[in-house]
């Protein structure tokens, strides 16, 4: 296992340009996750990085050697595919095998080398299994085993848990955590899943329409959003545009913004989560508190298990809270978030000029 | 609830009375005429069929075996140039021009193979010309070897059609999979691809099998006249004689070969689905 690095990569289809200048570094043993809505390039990106489409320009290191112009056989990148991709017509064992059986390893070592395999991804006993035969949670280790089977230099998931429901998901995600912590391999895997990106990643790289926006720590790109993009894609759900025009809040709702150093005149886009608003029914006036004041009725809440999210309306505009109590319709609230849970951003207009580390926190 | 029923059965009864007026009965009729004579069961019909036309009958099982060899050798070859070719564009221009035979008949082919193949045909000709060949050591492949040439030439089309189409169904990951382990383009069509498109693959050689058997057109312009098919000998029988019997025998040897490829396609597929289940 050992660095990838990607320089200024290009790739597109035809005239089109799906991925531009990424550069992205993945330490050895380290884990990044690839985040972004889907038709971000995240698995052309993949695609590129194994040889399956070809690059328009850049450079892919792995260590020392560039493999930008291999073939996808000579990489010594593997995958693992959301469709697991496995033989159907192989068991367990000859697929997992497959890999060295092509690097002409002898029988015996294979045998050996696929059993310890199995016991890694806790399927042994499974060998001579038909993988038709077997759960989805299971067929995903029978990949995951084949893809580490012949020792890459890079290990690759692309959207690896999607196909698998609720439950085995998150026992699989946490298996193949605790499986590249135990024998530290270089990994990238794509996600559109924002906690799946959070659970299992060292670094997060957050992607839209082929540009990075933001790579860091999960607890960095969950903090200290970078972009409005990356606010909004992190569960910073509701948003609104600095400053209120008085004709989207009616005369008896209200949104203040106060001891923060965003002045009535600075235009620019908030962002915040619902999980970040404290929602009291009654309505005081309390002008020391700082952050965001909102004031408005309750359209309608949902239950989501240990507590309600509650919509409320203010004006033209809607705000998510969570709150514990269920509460009934054109109640009076107040929400209010504090200073340093707003996600402030330039307007779109402005920071096209200016550069992603001029958008303000406070 | 029955009369239900038997309005069900009354909607398949145009389709069932369609098979059996034009397919049962004449099978059976033909079937019923080899082996009698006069109402009574006889064997001399076949006896007669095989003393006359033995060699011919060997004649045709080499002819369509050859040619289903070669099949299988050609269309997976371009099956699978479409499948893992790198160069797409040449593949695209693959894709059109394999299909065209598809909508030529088989008595237009044998009549272009006919022209093409002759001693002083269109393929020699052009030897000629460019100064390959003098007109001294032009031969002709109006034979044995111009009948497998066309069968090939025009059989290729389907059997490469529905054989791509299999493999086109392969997911597509299974193939990347197997590249990224390192596996070159023909170690995962022998490895990957083949093993799980071996039922298409069946199907198309069995189907040519029988589409070949009973082609008259092609033994008749391109076979040399003896040894030749037994579609020929078939037509011979009747119209040069008249004997329905003799004809009826060579029909139901006919039938045999393709029943005994059908039993031995349909014994291997059971068996592949045996070990899968």
């Amino acid at each position: 296992m050992t660095r990838l690095h990607i320089d200024n990569l290009q790739v597109g289809y035809g005239n089109k340009r799906i991925l531009n200048n990424i550069s992205l570094t993945v330490e050895q043993g380290e884990m990044m996750a690839l985040l972004g809505p889907s038709g971000c390039g995240k698995t052309t990106l993949l695609n590129a990085l194994c040889g399956f489409l070809p690059i328009k320009q850049g450079d892919i290191f792995v260590g020392q050697r560039t493999i930008s112009h291999l073939p996808a056989e000579k990489r010594n990148i593997t995958m693992v595919f959301q469709s697991y991709a496995l033989w159907p017509h192989m068991t367990v064992a000859q697929n997992i095998g497959y890999g060295l059986k092509v690097q002409k390893i002898k029988q015996k070592e294979i045998q050996t080398r696929v059993k310890a395999l199995l016991d890694i991804v806790k399927l042994t006993g499974l060998e001579e299994e038909k993988v038709t035969a077997l759960s989805g949670g299971q067929r995903q280790r029978v990949a995951l085993a084949r893809a580490l089977a012949i020792r890459p230099d890079v290990l690759v998931l692309d959207e690896p848990l999607s196909n698998l429901d609720a439950k085995v998901r998150l026992a699989v995600r946490h298996e193949i955590k605790a499986l590249q912590k135990q024998l530290g391999f270089t990994s990238l895997i794509v996600t559109h899943d924002q906690e799946e990106a959070l659970v299992m990643a060292d670094r997060v790289a957050i992607l839209n329409q082929g540009n990075i926006e933001q790579v860091g720590t999960p607890e960095a790109i969950y903090h200290a959003p970078a972009s409005a993009f990356v606010a909004d894609f992190m569960g910073a759900d509701n948003h609104l545009t600095w400053p209120i025009h008085p004709s989207m809040v009616g005369d008896s709702l209200a949104i203040t913004l106060t001891h923060t150093d965003v002045s009535q005149q600075r235009q620019c886009q908030i962002y915040f989560r619902s999980e970040d608003v404290s929602l009291s029914p009654r309505l005081t006036d309390d002008d020391k508190i700082s952050g965001l004041m909102i004031l408005g009725e309750v359209m309608h809440s949902a239950f989501l298990g240990h507590d309600y999210r509650i919509s409320v309306r203010c004006g033209a505009h809607t705000f998510q809270a969570n709150y514990q109590d269920n509460l009934p319709e054109a109640t009076s609230v107040r929400l209010h978030v504090p200073a340093h849970a707003l996600h402030i951003f330039d307007h779109p207009s402005e920071a096209s000029n200016a550069p992603l580390s001029n958008a303000v926190s406070v | 609830m029955q009369q239900k029923e038997a309005q069900k059965l009354w909607l398949i009864a145009p389709a069932a009375l369609m098979v059996s007026l034009f397919f049962l009965y004449p099978l059976c009729f033909s079937l019923y005429s080899a082996v009698t004579l006069d109402g009574a069961l006889t064997l001399s019909h076949l006896d007669k069929a095989f003393e006359l036309y033995s060699k011919d009958m060997l004649f045709t099982v080499i002819i369509v075996l050859v040619s289903v060899m070669l099949l299988a050798i050609l269309s997976i070859s371009i099956a699978a140039l479409i499948t893992l070719s790198p160069f797409r564009s040449v593949v695209g221009i693959l894709g059109f021009l394999y299909r065209l035979p598809l909508f030529i008949p088989f008595i237009v082919a044998a009549q272009m193979m006919r022209t093409f193949l002759a001693k002083n045909g269109l393929m020699n000709n052009a030897f000629v010309a460019s100064g390959l060949m003098t007109p001294m050591d032009t031969i002709s492949f109006l034979g044995w070897s111009g009948i497998i040439i066309t069968f090939v030439w025009k059989q290729l089309a389907f059997s490469t059609l529905l054989i791509s189409g299999a493999m086109a169904a392969l997911d597509d990951a299974q193939i990347r999979a197997a590249r990224n382990l390192g596996a070159s383009r023909l170690r995962i069509l022998f490895g990957i691809i083949l093993p799980q498109i071996a039922p298409s693959l069946g199907v198309a050689l069995v189907l040519s099998t029988v589409t070949m058997m009973s082609v008259l057109s092609v033994p008749m312009m391109i076979g040399t006249g003896t040894p030749t098919m037994i579609s020929a000998d078939m037509a011979f029988r009747v119209d040069s004689y008249g004997d329905y019997h003799v004809a009826n025998a060579l029909g139901l040897v006919s039938y045999l070969i393709c029943a005994g490829l059908a039993w031995f396609y349909l014994r291997q597929s059971l068996k592949d689905k045996g070990a899968a289940a």
